[in-house]
């Protein structure tokens, strides 16, 4: 009766356009104060503590680093990279644009964002050599949803604090699907440019390809200092996060000088020696070494990933408050039972995951529904042996198809805004490499070493306690 | 009049920055002064977990005023004009009576429910002082710690002002200065700026 009442006023309140993270905290408190024991007091409490929870302290700090790498240069860096490398392949500029969605999302963690960074350069970029549009958009638009999958991610972030499993697990366990994603729609787009003659670009020589990669390695050594500093025990993922957050806002306003006091100021005049180069230099980083941190432009990307973080915690925190009235009505514990008795096997028990994850990623944020779905799946998958950093990558990856399936698929949209194209065009466009991932969803759903090989391999074996 | 509503605006704009900014300097600083310094500073995690809860918990407040909190809007926006409007004062009011639900139940006839503000009235009665945050030893005297009501304030506050903004958004959407109280997607302020960029 409880859960009738909880699940349909969600439901209810969600339709009519209350907030997502409204619909989440009244369903919640209204159920408490009109079935339970429980007082208001305890459940209010909750909108304390999640905010106390260790790790999700690391969202802030990669939703800043990934705002200060978002600013400006970064993905024309990445982008010239990614040519350099791939362009001389058959539809090498569209497999260049696909290897650029992925080096971008290692330093983002937000899809919406590598599609914006990524696509208003690329997309230009392929019409210019006779590219259609719709092609170039379809590329850009399911690219761009690896964002979630390529370590370092919020929405791993936010299931690791679910779940209990450790974030170091989370992202090493992205690696492998992630770098088989982009392969296999790299893989697809050249068969595609091989059988159509897509245009090729003429090998841009070794020269080419050290520069390029010199000049984006400072924006990627992001990942190195991420991933190398927690698994190496240096900092928790919390701390990484912040050092992140410290090294992409010194690398945007000291090193690429795309923001701040020192915006295009360039490192060499033309004519001007090394040494008098050098000194000028020293000077200008000791005379705004301060500054830098009073600047507009740094408050600027402060307020805006202030405003990203309250966004995003605003639905976590109350999702957490409806998972904690789940959990103290022993809804899960019913549906493991009821699961069991039925007789499910692990295979069909992801099946109905995905289709539950299908639907609800249509409607709801991806760290939001996750917070609801993972209590309820997570003891059932336990049960039934099923290793909970595989299912954490399943979800996922059904997140990311939800980003590019219509009606709300966020990525359509943004891909629909930047084109100016319409939404029906964009997901026709989008339809033929959507399938790839769809393809791409089922064996790492079946295939659990895919996700699971790799931190087996850097961190031994998980212990499971139930 | 609109000078001070600027101010205000403004005001807001740093507070959240200056939580957040406050928040990465402290955690890396505890990163620089255990390696490089083999020291740390004990209460460095706690305070930046109470920054956390305050830039959330003021944050509630400040994005239903900026309009960028979730919803879907896929339903009500195939309806006609007057009954949009009826669903987006309804949505409005739904976020009042969240607001005055976690706030105090007993005020919407849930007695002895209680809510945010007795929680808070509570640790202000007995005092209790936070883990590891303690006062200027030179004013309050050696081993005495911030009282966590001080810490715990911004929860009632922040619900306060929340509700402020919602009514305040109600009446928006009533005399047609505001469309709805939700944003539709996450990336529509992004969107904005790179509106249609890439031509034909």
């Amino acid at each position: 009766m409880e859960s009738a009442v909880l699940f349909g006023l969600l439901f209810l309140f969600l339709f009519i356009g209350v907030p997502v993270a409204v619909s989440l905290g009244l369903s919640s408190v209204l159920v408490i104060a009109i079935f339970s024991h429980d007082s208001v007091s305890s459940l209010a409490l909750q909108l304390l503590n999640a905010s106390q929870k260790y790790t999700l302290l690391a969202i802030p700090f990669f939703i800043l680093a990934s705002c200060f790498m978002s600013t400006g240069g970064v993905a024309q860096r990445i982008i010239r990279f990614s040519i350099a490398t791939m362009g001389h392949f058959r539809g090498g500029l569209a497999i260049a644009s696909v290897f650029a969605c992925m080096l971008f999302a290692a330093l983002s963690g937000s899809s919406p964002a590598t599609v914006v960074a990524i696509g208003t350069i690329a997309i230009t970029a392929m019409r210019e050599v006779g590219y259609t549009k719709d092609f170039a958009a379809g590329v850009i638009a399911n690219a761009g949803t690896l964002g979630i999958l390529i370590p370092p991610s919020i929405v791993m972030v936010v299931y690791a604090a679910a779940t209990d499993v450790s974030v170091g697990r989370m992202f090493l366990a992205g690696v492998i699907p992630g770098l088989l994603a982009g392969t296999m729609l790299m893989s697809v787009i050249y068969i595609n440019a091989r059988l159509r003659g897509m245009p090729k670009r003429p090998f841009a020589g070794m020269k080419e390809i050290l520069a390029a990669g010199g000049d984006a390695s400072w924006g990627l050594l992001l990942i190195i200092i991420i991933l190398g500093g927690i698994y190496s025990g240096v900092f928790t993922p919390t701390e990484a996060a912040a050092v992140a957050a410290m090294y992409a806002f010194l690398i945007a306003t000291l090193v690429y000088r795309d923001m701040g006091p020192l915006k295009g100021v360039p490192w060499r005049k033309e004519g001007e020696t090394l040494g008098a180069s050098a000194a000028r230099n020293t000077g200008l980083l000791l005379k705004n070494v301060l500054s830098i941190f009073f600047h507009s432009d740094t408050r600027g990307v402060m307020v805006d990933s202030a405003k990203t973080t309250i966004m995003l915690m605003f639905i976590i925190v109350n999702a957490l408050v409806f998972s904690h009235v789940l959990v103290g009505e022993r809804i899960p514990d019913l549906i493991t039972d009821l699961m069991l008795d039925a007789g499910f096997t692990w295979w069909q028990f992801l099946i109905v995951v995905n289709i539950i994850l299908l639907i609800g990623g249509q409607f709801m944020e991806p760290s939001g529904l996750l917070l609801i779905v993972a209590p309820v799946t997570f003891p059932i998958a336990i049960e039934l042996g099923i290793d909970p950093i595989h299912l954490g990558v399943m979800m996922i990856v059904n997140m990311e198809i939800g980003m590019i399936t219509p009606p709300i698929g966020l990525n359509l949209f943004v891909t629909s805004g930047i084109t100016g194209m319409s939404m029906e065009r964009v997901v026709k466009a989008a339809m033929p490499f959507c399938a790839v991932l769809f393809f791409f969803l089922i064996l790492v759903t079946y295939i659990p070493q895919i996700s699971i090989w790799l931190p087996t391999l850097m961190m031994g074996p998980e212990i499971i306690t139930k | 009049m609109n000078k001070f509503y600027k101010f205000i605006d403004r005001l807001e704009d740093d507070f959240v920055a200056i939580l957040l900014g406050l928040m990465t300097l402290i955690t890396f600083g505890q990163v620089v002064a255990r390696y490089g310094f083999n020291s740390g500073w004990g209460s460095a995690l706690e305070i930046t977990q109470v920054l956390f809860a305050w830039l959330v918990l003021f944050g509630m407040s400040y994005g239903f005023k900026r309009g960028i909190h979730l919803g879907v809007d896929l339903l009500i926006r195939r309806f006609s004009k007057p009954m949009f409007k009826l669903f987006a004062l309804i949505g409005a009011a739904l976020c009042v009576l969240y607001g005055v639900m976690f706030l105090s139940s007993d005020l919407v006839g849930f007695t002895g429910k209680g809510g945010a503000y007795k929680y808070w009235e509570i640790m202000y009665r007995i005092g209790i002082g936070m883990e590891s945050i303690s006062l200027p030893e030179f004013i309050y005297g050696p081993d005495v710690n911030l009282p966590r009501w001080v810490a715990y304030a911004m929860l009632p506050v922040g619900l306060a002002l929340l509700i402020l903004r919602c009514v305040q958004a109600f009446f928006a959407i009533l005399t047609g200065h505001r469309d709805m109280i939700i944003a539709s997607h996450e990336a529509e302020e992004l969107l904005e700026q790179n509106k249609n960029v890439v031509g034909d």
